[in-house]
């Protein structure tokens, strides 16, 4: 996988959010740079751990976020460069639903409490995307510099959203296909946690940064 | 309707707007202060003329002192479970940054490949 995203990118950053088994031997071995925390911290910080290295390197233009379980496809990711360039946009977030034939293979129920999420949160509707929960992101400098993700866990998305309208950074979609294996599945988060999910997001704005 | 039942919706409605602007300054810290202060006062008061915390529970329209005592509680373990819980927020946050902090400092860069030599570094775009 890192070789596919090599073939697009020259510098793949991996997160090891302080994974006990080989991850970052293997990583490495296969040209990505690898930052490694300590302890278990969660996605998102996993994330913004991420942006923060890649965007101290030198020269860095373009970024992306690229879930490492191995359900998005790297022909997305260059169609959603092309996407920020020709369209002159801050950040290009992937859909699942913008083609009926790509949604149809997001698993009926995942589908309903993602459909749910995005008609309940009147900023991602404002925006204009229909998929608020897409790992899939292509950004330029000024998203990465104004990054700053404080939800840890699995809020992270809808705080990226709430960071794209405060600082009214241009946003586009994408169609793209989520490749639903066992393993990434088994990855996934449980439906459940959208609860949580739902509840981070309505104390986010009062939490002091 | 009750003064009881006054106080308690306001004791809520004083939870949420605690919660809405807590920022953690000097001078939320110094009202919990006081607010224990006032707390270990009437404490004491309470255990030593219980029967006075039933007078001020009719005055309010409860019933027994006991209950009153009840549904401060309850209020009193509300404050505290959300102003734990916003506190761990804070600190999971300072401890992820710290974490980060020391994983960006040991930023390993990609190994080599072991056969077909040795490859430069990609060169940033």
């Amino acid at each position: 996988m890192i070789a596919g995203i090599r073939s697009v990118f020259d510098y793949v950053v991996c997160v090891d959010d302080g994974s006990a088994d080989d991850t970052a031997v293997t990583a490495r071995r296969a040209g990505a740079h690898v930052v490694r925390h300590p302890v278990n911290l969660g996605q998102g910080a996993a994330i913004q751990t991420g942006v923060e290295f890649a965007r101290r390197q030198p020269g860095a233009r373009l970024f992306a976020t690229f879930d490492a379980d191995g359900q998005h496809r790297v022909a997305d990711l260059q169609r959603m460069i092309d996407h920020l360039d020709s369209a002159d946009l801050d950040i290009v977030i992937g859909t699942r639903f913008a083609a009926p034939e790509a949604a149809a293979t997001v698993p009926p129920l995942k589908r309903a409490v993602l459909r749910t999420a995005v008609w309940l949160n009147p900023r991602i509707r404002r925006l204009g995307l229909s998929d608020a929960h897409n790992g899939l992101r292509v950004f330029n400098r000024r998203v990465a510099d104004g990054l700053d993700l404080t939800m840890n866990g699995m809020s992270h998305a809808g705080e990226f959203i709430a960071l794209i309208a405060e600082n009214r950074w241009r946003v586009g979609e994408e169609p793209v296909e989520v490749l639903y294996t066992d393993y990434s599945k088994s990855k996934g988060q449980p439906l459940l946690n959208g609860v949580n999910i739902l509840f981070d997001g309505l104390l986010r704005k009062r939490m002091s940064r | 309707m009750n003064w009881i039942k006054v106080l308690l919706i306001a004791a809520v409605l004083m939870l949420l707007i605690y919660l809405l602007l807590s920022r953690r300054s000097a001078q939320s810290r110094a009202w919990v202060k006081v607010g224990y202060l006032v707390f270990v006062v009437a404490g004491i008061y309470a255990v030593l003329r219980p029967d006075d915390t039933t007078v001020l529970a009719n005055w309010l329209g409860v019933r027994r002192g006991t209950d009153l005592m009840l549904y401060v509680l309850v209020m009193v373990f509300a404050f505290t479970t959300l102003s734990t819980y916003m506190r761990f927020r804070d600190l999971e946050l300072r401890y992820a940054r710290l974490a980060r902090a020391i994983a960006l400092t040991q930023a390993q860069p990609p190994e080599p490949p072991e056969s077909g030599g040795v490859r430069p570094p990609p060169e940033p775009q």
